[in-house]
C-alpha cells in the first residue's frame, strides 16, 4: 500500500505543477471587464457612429521601411493579378501604392474619404447624353514604372477594361460594367474587344452605357480598371497565362512598384517575376519607390516611407508582440479580445489603437423558401428575441464593433439611418413578449401559444463556421431561438461561404454571413444581396432567395416555398439609375422596405475594423475606400 | 593432485536477505562450505533453492544497496565481503571467474565472439588490442574450437550450443583464475554435449590446478565429476560431504527423494517417484527444519527445532536432519540396495 | 544486400504512388467545396467558373487528373523534375515552393533530432541506471511534462521569456545560415528546443524501458562477471542492446516531422512544409497539398529504408536475403 500512496502523491504534485505553470502562462494583468463604458475621455469609442481613425505621434518625414505583419497567408484571390484580385487588403495596396485609376480617392478616414477625385483622369466627368456617356481626360505626364517606362495613355486603359470583360482573364467582378455597350458580347466570346470604350487620341477614353447608372464613376475607381501596358499583358495572354500570373509582374503607374522591377521592357521571354514577390503561397512582398512617379501629378498622396514590406506571420500573438516591440509598424490582422483589453486598459497603449467604422454588416441570413422562415411572422419575431447584446459581447465588446439595426452601416448613408431600428429592444437584449406577438399571427403557431409548435421548427438546420467566435455564437442562438419554439441544429463547417452560396443546398438559415461593400454606394450591398436576377447556382451571394421565382428555383436547383417570394428587383433598378442625394434617400427607403416587408435578415453587428499601430509609427489614418491603412499617408521615425 | 592444505575457498555462515515491500527473502542462511585446489564442489538443489545467489553474492554481483549479505568470503586468506567494489572487480574475472547456465544469452548478440573475449582481457590490464585478440584466439583454440582464427570473427549466433559454452569457459579462463564456478553449465545442452563441456571442465581443472564449484540441479552431473556435494534446500544446506560418500549413504531425506525421483535404466519403475509438494516461501520459509512439510519421515522435534548441520557419528558426513542414526542408516543402504536393481 | 536495397526502393516507387492516389481521392470524396469556385471570387459568372475550372484541370474526371498527375510526378513538367504542376492560387511552381519550404523544415527537425536523441537517451540511460532513486524520478517526471505540454503553449511561453521578457534569442522567423549563421542560430534555438522538449520526453522513457530490459539479460551478468567496470557494462553493452527500438521511432519521427512540425511552425513563423501544407488544405490549394505530402510520404518511406539498413548494422543477427 505504501508503495501506492507514495506513487499517487507525485503524480499529485506534478499535476499541481503543471496547472501551476499554466496559470502563470495567462496575462499577468488583471483584466478590467470595465472597458464597455462609455463614459471615458477616450478618443477611441465612437462619438456618432463614427471614430477619428487618424492617429499622429510627431512630424512626418520621408524615410523608413514600414513593415506590416500579414496574418496566415496572403490569401490573394487571383494572385495579386488586379484583373482578378478581389482581396480587401491587396486593394489597399493597389488604390494607395501602386496603381491609379482614372477616378480615386483621398485616402482620408469618414466621409471625406468616400469622396471621388480625379486620379489618373484630370477630374470626374459628369455624363453627357442623358446619363449615357462617360469622356475621362488623363492628366499627361503620368509615367509607367521600370521596365515599361513610357507614359501611360488611354489605349492602357482600354486594354485593361477588355481584359476585365474577357471570360478567360480570371476577372471577379466584370458584372459592374455589363452596362457598357458591347460587353457582354465580349463576355460570351462574340467579340474581342468592348464596342462601347473608344480612344480618340493617347489621352481621352469614352465609355458609352446602355442605360443611366448613377454610380459609374464609382465603378471606375476599382483597381481592374486600372491601365495595364498592353505589351507586357500580352505575355499573359492565352495559353501562356495561368491563373494571376501576371500578379507577379504588376507593372506600377503609382508612388510604389514591386521590389526588382528594372531595365527596359524587351521580349516576353526576357521577363521575369519580380524578385520581391514570391506568389500568393510566398511569405513576403515588398514595394519600393517608382522611380519614374512624378509627384506633381498627385496631389493626394503623401508616399513617406521609402519602402513596404508586407511580410506573412503564422502567429497572430507573435504579430501583435512585433507590432508593440517596433519590428513590425502595422498589421493586417484581427486583433484578439487579449490583444485588445491589452491596449484598452493600458493609457499609454491606448492611443495606438485605431478603431474605425467597417462599412460592413454582420448578420443572420433567413432562406426565404424554407420553412419555418417562409413566413415573415417567423422572421420578424427573430428579429424580436436575438439578444444583440450578447452577440456584440461574444465578438469582443464595443471596440470590435457596434450593434446593427438594419441593412447598410450608417456611414454608407452619410450618416442616414442612424437612429433607425425597426426591432428595438431594452439593452438590445432582446423582447421576448414582442417576439411572441409576432409568432402568434403565423402559421407556424396555429394555437397562439406564442412559440412556433410545428414540425418544420424542429430541427431547422443552421450552418455556422468553426471560428472561436461561431462557437461562443452559437450556444447564444440556441437559447434565443428555443424562447420562441424554434430548435436549431447546429453543423459548423470549416469554410462555410461555400455551402450557403450554393441554393441547391437549401440552407434555412446560417449565421456566418457577413458582406462589405466594394465602392462607398449601397448598391453593391442592395445589388447582390437582393437582386433576384443575380441568383446563380454556385457561388450566389444573395442567399436568402429573395425575388426568386419558380424559374430561378427550378434552374439553380432551389426546391421549397419558391412562388410568392418577395421582390425589390424594380426598386433597385430604380435606384441605381438616380443619381445624387435623392440616390442616397433611394437606398435609405429601400432599406427600410426590406426590413420591414421582406425581413430576409437578423443583422447584429457592424464590425470596426480595428487596428494596431507600433510606437514609431508618427502619423497613421484609415482609408475609408479600402476599409484599410491609409498606406499613402502613413509615416514613421 | 594439490596437496596444499590451504583451502582455496573458505565460505563461513554465508546469509543473504533481500528486503522487498512484501517481507524479507531469505535467500541463503548460514551457508559454510571449503575449496581446495584440484578440487570440484558440486552444488545441488531445486530452482530457488540458494544455489546461485550464494555465488553471486561471492562474486559480488549482488546489489549491495539493497542486499544483507553477511557472514564471511574468505578467498585465499582475503575477506571478500569486506572489499570495496572496486577491488572486487578487479578479482572478478580475474581470480574467481563464473560461467552461466545459456550460453547463448550469456554473450552479447552484436558482438563478435572474439572480440568479447578480447574485452575480458583488456579488462584487467591493458596489453593492447592485438595481443588481447591474439589471446582470445589462443584460448577458443584451447577449448577445442576447430578454425579458432576465423571462428574468433563470428557472432554468437553462428555457434553452435557446446561451441558457445566453449567459448563461455574460454572467456573464464583468460586470466588464468584460480576458482572457476559454473552455475548449471550444461542445463541447455544435449546429453552428448553435456559430457563434452563437463570433460573440459575437468580438464580444465586438472590442467591449471583450480577449484571448481559446479551449480547443478543435475544428480548425474554431480555423481560424474564432483569431488564433494552439498545439498541445498530453502536457502540452507541440508546434506554436506564427499561425493562418494553421499551417493553411497545419503543421509538426508530430502537427498532420498531426489535419487530416488530419478529415473533408472537399470529397473522398470511403475511411475517416477517425485517428491510431494513444493519448495517453501522464503519469505516465510516452515518453522524449524524447512524440509518437514514434504518430509515422509517428519517426527515431532521437526516442526519445531531447527536441525543443526552436523555429522551424526565421526565417520559420516554432515547433514541437517532430526532422525536418529540407525533411522538414516537404514534407508540410506536400503535405498542403494533398491538403487541397484534386483540383478545385483 | 544491395539486392534487398535494391527491392525496397522499388517498392517506395509504389508505396508514393498509392500515396497520391489516396491523397487524390480523399480530396475528391470530401464535401468540402469546389475548389474553383474558391478561386473564381464572389459572384462568378458561369463561363468563368466554366474557365477556371477547365485551368486546374478540374473539368476532367478525377481518374484523369490523377493520371495526369502522376504522369507528371515521374516525367517532370515545366518547371522541371518532379513535376509538381502550379498552385491553384497563384499559378507559381509547386516544385519551386516546396523545394524553397523543405530546408527550413528539414533544419527544424535536425537541429532538434540531435537535441532530443542526445538529450533523451541521456537521461533514459540515467534514469535506468538510478532507477528508483530521486534521479529517477525527476527525470520521469520531466518525461511527463514533456509529453502533456502542448507544443504551442511551450512555444509561446518560451518566446515570452526569452525573447519578450530576457531578450536572449530572436524572436520568430527564420533566417537562412548561408545569410548569417548567428542569426540562424538565434531564430533556430528556441523551436529546436521546444519542438525537442516533446521528443527527449518520449525517447527518455522509451531509453529507459529499453535499457532496463536489456541490463536484466544474461549476457549483462556476463559483462558484469568479466570484471568490466560500470560504465561499459551499460553503455557500450547495454545501450548498444537497447538501440533498436529507438532507430525504428527515431527513423519514423524524422520522417513524419518533414510534413508535420505543423504547430512549431506556426508558433515560430517558420514557413515551412508543415504550415505550407495547412494553409494550402484550408484554402484547397490540391497541388501544393499533393506536393507536401508526396514529400513526407517519400520520407517516411526512405526512412523506414535507411533504419532497416542500420537494424542490420546494429544487429548482426539481422540479415536481408
Amino acid at each position: 500500500m505504501r508503495r501506492y500512496l507514495r506513487f499517487a502523491l507525485f503524480v499529485a504534485a506534478l499535476v499541481a505543477l503543471a496547472v501551476l505553470a499554466a496559470g502563470c502562462g495567462s496575462s499577468k494583468k488583471s483584466s478590467n471587464t470595465n472597458t464597455t463604458s462609455t463614459t471615458s475621455t477616450n478618443s477611441n469609442v465612437a462619438a456618432n457612429g463614427t471614430f477619428p481613425g487618424t492617429f499622429t505621434n510627431g512630424t512626418s518625414a520621408k524615410g523608413g521601411t514600414y513593415t506590416v505583419g500579414w496574418e496566415g497567408s496572403f490569401g490573394f484571390t487571383d494572385n495579386f493579378d488586379p484583373t482578378g484580385e478581389y482581396l480587401g487588403n491587396a486593394w489597399g495596396l493597389y488604390s494607395n501604392l501602386m496603381l491609379r485609376s482614372l477616378v480615386g480617392y483621398k485616402h482620408l478616414p469618414g466621409a471625406a474619404g468616400n469622396a471621388l477625385i480625379g486620379d489618373l483622369a484630370t477630374s470626374v466627368p459628369t455624363p453627357t447624353d442623358n446619363g449615357l456617356v462617360y469622356t475621362y481626360h488623363l492628366r499627361p505626364n503620368i509615367k509607367w514604372a521600370p521596365p515599361v517606362n513610357r507614359v501611360v495613355t488611354s489605349k492602357d486603359v482600354a486594354y485593361a477594361m477588355n481584359r476585365l470583360a474577357s471570360p478567360n482573364d480570371g476577372g471577379q467582378y466584370p458584372f459592374y460594367y455589363t452596362v457598357i455597350k458591347g460587353w457582354t458580347d465580349v463576355q460570351n466570346g462574340k467579340a474581342k474587344t468592348v464596342s462601347g470604350i473608344t480612344t480618340p487620341d493617347n489621352n481621352t477614353i469614352v465609355f458609352h452605357l446602355t442605360t443611366p447608372t448613377g454610380d459609374f464613376n464609382r465603378r471606375m475607381s476599382m483597381p481592374a480598371t486600372a491601365p495595364i501596358p498592353p505589351e507586357v499583358g500580352a505575355c499573359f495572354e492565352g495559353s501562356k497565362s495561368t491563373n494571376g500570373a501576371y500578379g507577379r509582374n504588376v507593372i506600377s503607374n503609382g508612388p510604389y512598384m514591386i521590389q526588382g522591377a528594372a531595365g527596359k521592357f524587351t521580349s516576353c521571354s526576357a521577363l521575369k517575376p519580380f524578385a520581391g514577390y514570391a506568389g500568393a503561397n510566398g511569405s513576403k512582398l515588398i514595394l519600393v519607390r517608382n522611380p519614374n512617379y512624378d509627384p506633381s501629378t498627385d496631389p493626394y498622396r503623401k508616399n513617406w516611407p521609402n519602402q513596404f514590406n508586407f511580410v506573412v506571420n503564422s502567429n497572430a500573438d507573435d504579430i501583435f508582440a512585433k507590432v508593440l516591440a517596433g519590428q513590425y509598424q502595422d498589421e493586417v490582422s484581427s486583433p484578439t479580445p487579449k490583444v485588445i483589453r491589452q491596449y484598452a486598459t493600458n493609457p499609454s497603449l491606448k492611443p495606438r489603437m485605431i478603431p474605425n467604422v467597417g462599412d460592413r454588416t454582420n448578420y443572420i441570413t433567413m432562406n426565404l423558401t424554407q420553412p419555418p422562415f417562409d413566413d415573415i411572422h417567423v422572421r420578424k419575431a427573430l428579429n424580436y428575441i436575438v439578444d444583440k447584446a450578447a452577440l456584440q459581447k461574444a465578438w469582443g465588446g464595443p471596440i470590435p464593433g457596434s450593434i446593427a439595426t438594419h441593412i447598410v452601416p450608417p456611414v454608407l448613408y452619410n450618416g442616414g439611418l442612424a437612429e433607425y431600428d425597426p426591432y428595438a429592444t431594452t439593452n438590445n437584449a432582446g423582447d421576448t413578449a414582442k417576439a411572441e406577438a409576432e409568432m402568434k399571427q403565423s402559421k407556424y403557431d396555429p394555437n397562439h401559444t406564442g412559440k412556433c409548435t410545428a414540425s418544420v421548427c424542429k430541427g431547422v438546420l443552421m450552418i455556422s463556421d468553426v471560428r472561436s467566435v461561431d462557437k461562443t455564437m452559437a450556444p447564444i442562438l440556441q437559447a434565443d431561438a428555443a424562447k420562441i419554439g424554434i430548435h436549431f441544429t447546429i453543423r459548423s463547417v470549416n469554410g462555410a461561404y461555400p455551402v450557403i452560396q450554393k441554393p441547391s443546398n437549401n440552407i434555412p438559415i446560417s449565421d456566418r454571413s457577413s458582406w462589405g461593400k466594394d465602392y462607398a454606394d449601397p448598391y453593391t450591398f442592395f445589388a447582390e444581396l437582393f437582386d433576384g436576377r443575380s441568383i446563380i447556382k454556385e457561388g450566389n451571394t444573395n442567399y436568402s432567395l429573395v425575388g426568386v421565382t419558380p424559374e430561378i428555383a427550378k434552374t439553380v436547383g432551389a426546391h421549397g416555398s419558391v412562388s410568392n417570394v418577395p421582390s425589390v428587383n424594380s426598386d433597385i433598378d430604380n435606384c441605381r439609375a438616380t443619381l445624387g442625394d435623392a440616390r442616397t434617400t433611394c437606398w435609405e427607403n429601400l432599406d427600410k422596405k426590406l426590413m420591414t416587408s421582406v425581413v430576409p435578415w437578423v443583422p447584429y453587428l457592424w464590425p470596426n475594423n480595428v487596428f494596431i499601430v507600433a510606437p514609431n509609427v508618427t502619423h497613421w489614418n484609415y482609408d475609408q475606400f479600402t476599409d484599410g491603412p491609409a498606406y499613402s499617408a502613413v509615416s514613421m521615425k | 593432485m594439490s596437496t596444499d592444505a590451504t583451502p582455496l575457498l573458505e565460505v563461513r555462515d554465508l546469509t543473504v536477505r533481500f528486503p522487498t515491500p512484501d517481507g524479507v527473502v531469505q535467500a541463503v542462511s548460514n551457508v559454510s562450505y571449503t575449496l581446495r585446489r584440484g578440487e570440484t564442489l558440486g552444488i545441488v538443489g531445486e530452482s530457488g533453492s540458494g544455489k546461485s545467489v550464494s555465488n553471486l553474492a561471492i562474486m559480488g554481483l549482488l546489489n549491495r544497496s539493497r542486499t544483507a549479505i553477511s557472514g564471511e568470503v574468505l578467498f585465499e586468506g582475503r575477506e571478500l565481503l569486506a572489499l570495496p567494489p572496486e577491488q572486487i572487480r578487479e578479482i572478478r574475472g580475474k581470480d574467481i571467474a563464473m560461467i552461466f547456465q545459456d550460453p547463448f544469452a550469456s554473450l552479447h548478440p552484436m558482438y563478435r565472439v572474439g572480440q568479447q573475449l578480447a574485452e575480458a582481457v583488456l579488462a584487467h590490464g591493458d596489453v593492447g588490442k592485438q595481443k588481447a585478440w591474439e589471446r582470445a584466439v589462443e584460448l577458443l583454440d584451447q577449448v577445442g574450437i576447430p578454425n579458432a582464427a576465423n571462428r574468433a570473427r563470428d557472432y554468437p549466433h553462428q555457434f553452435s550450443g557446446g561451441m558457445r559454452q566453449r567459448a563461455m569457459i574460454a572467456m573464464a579462463l583468460v586470466h588464468n583464475p584460480d576458482v572457476l564456478i559454473a552455475d548449471e553449465p550444461t542445463t541447455a545442452l544435449d546429453v552428448t554435449v553435456q559430457a563434452q563441456i563437463l570433460e573440459l571442465i575437468d580438464q580444465v581443472k586438472r590442467e591449471f590446478d583450480i577449484g571448481v564449484i559446479l551449480v547443478t540441479h543435475d544428480l548425474g552431473v554431480v555423481a560424474e565429476t564432483a569431488n564433494s556435494v552439498l545439498v541445498m534446500y530453502a536457502g540452507r544446506i541440508m546434506e554436506y560431504g564427499p561425493a562418494a560418500q553421499v551417493f553411497a549413504q545419503p543421509q538426508h531425506p530430502y537427498a532420498w527423494g531426489l535419487l530416488d525421483s530419478m529415473p533408472t535404466i537399470e529397473r522398470r519403475l511403475e511411475a517416477l517417484v517425485p517428491i510431494e509438494g513444493s519448495p517453501p516461501s522464503l519469505i516465510a520459509p516452515p518453522s524449524g527444519c524447512p524440509f518437514h512439510p514434504r518430509c515422509p519421515y517428519a517426527f515431532a522435534p521437526c516442526p519445531r527445532d531447527q536441525p543443526p548441520l552436523t555429522a551424526p557419528v565421526p565417520e559420516a558426513h554432515l547433514d541437517a536432519c532430526h532422525l536418529p542414526w540407525e533411522r538414516k542408516l537404514d534407508y540410506g543402504s536400503k535405498r542403494s540396495v533398491a538403487r541397484m536393481g534386483d540383478a545385483a | 544486400m544491395a539486392l534487398y536495397i535494391a527491392r525496397r526502393l522499388l517498392w517506395t516507387i509504389v508505396v508514393v504512388f498509392c500515396v497520391i492516389g489516396i491523397s487524390f481521392a480523399i480530396f475528391y470524396l470530401l464535401p468540402a467545396g469546389d475548389p474553383a469556385l474558391r478561386f473564381a471570387g464572389k459572384s462568378p459568372s458561369p463561363q468563368l467558373l466554366a474557365h477556371v475550372r477547365h485551368e486546374l484541370g478540374l473539368d476532367k474526371p478525377w481518374y484523369e487528373q490523377f493520371g495526369k498527375f502522376t504522369w507528371h510526378f515521374f516525367r517532370g513538367d515545366q518547371f522541371g523534375w518532379p513535376g509538381l504542376g502550379y498552385t491553384y492560387a497563384g499559378g507559381s511552381s509547386v516544385k519551386s515552393l516546396v523545394f524553397s519550404r523543405a530546408p527550413r523544415t528539414l533544419l527544424l527537425i535536425l537541429g532538434a533530432a540531435i537535441l532530443w536523441l542526445v538529450v533523451g537517451v541521456a537521461i533514459g540511460v540515467l534514469s535506468a541506471i538510478k532507477r528508483r532513486s530521486a534521479v529517477d524520478r525527476v527525470a520521469m517526471g520531466f518525461a511527463l511534462f514533456g509529453i502533456s505540454t502542448p507544443v504551442f503553449w511551450l512555444g509561446l511561453m518560451a518566446l515570452y521569456i526569452f525573447w519578450a521578457k530576457l531578450g536572449w534569442t530572436a524572436g520568430t522567423g527564420y533566417v537562412s545560415p548561408v545569410d548569417s549563421f548567428t542569426g540562424f542560430f538565434s531564430h533556430m534555438i528556441l523551436p529546436w528546443c521546444v519542438l525537442a522538449l516533446l521528443y527527449a520526453a518520449f525517447y527518455a522513457r522509451m531509453t529507459r524501458n529499453s535499457l532496463l530490459e536489456t541490463l536484466g539479460e544474461d549476457y549483462i551478468r556476463t559483462a558484469r562477471a568479466k570484471g568490466l567496470p560500470e560504465r561499459t557494462v551499460i553503455l557500450k553493452h547495454g545501450l548498444r542492446a537497447s538501440l533498436t527500438p529507438i532507430v525504428t521511432m527515431f527513423g519514423m519521427d524524422v520522417a513524419l516531422l518533414v510534413g508535420g512540425a505543423i504547430i512549431t511552425e506556426t508558433v515560430f513563423n517558420i514557413q515551412g512544409l508543415g504550415y505550407l501544407a495547412i494553409n494550402s488544405a484550408l484554402q484547397q490549394d490540391l497541388p501544393v497539398v499533393l506536393g507536401v505530402v508526396l514529400i513526407t510520404a517519400v520520407a517516411v518511406a526512405l526512412a523506414n529504408l535507411i533504419v532497416d539498413i542500420l537494424y542490420a548494422f546494429i544487429d548482426p543477427r539481422v540479415r536481408y536475403a
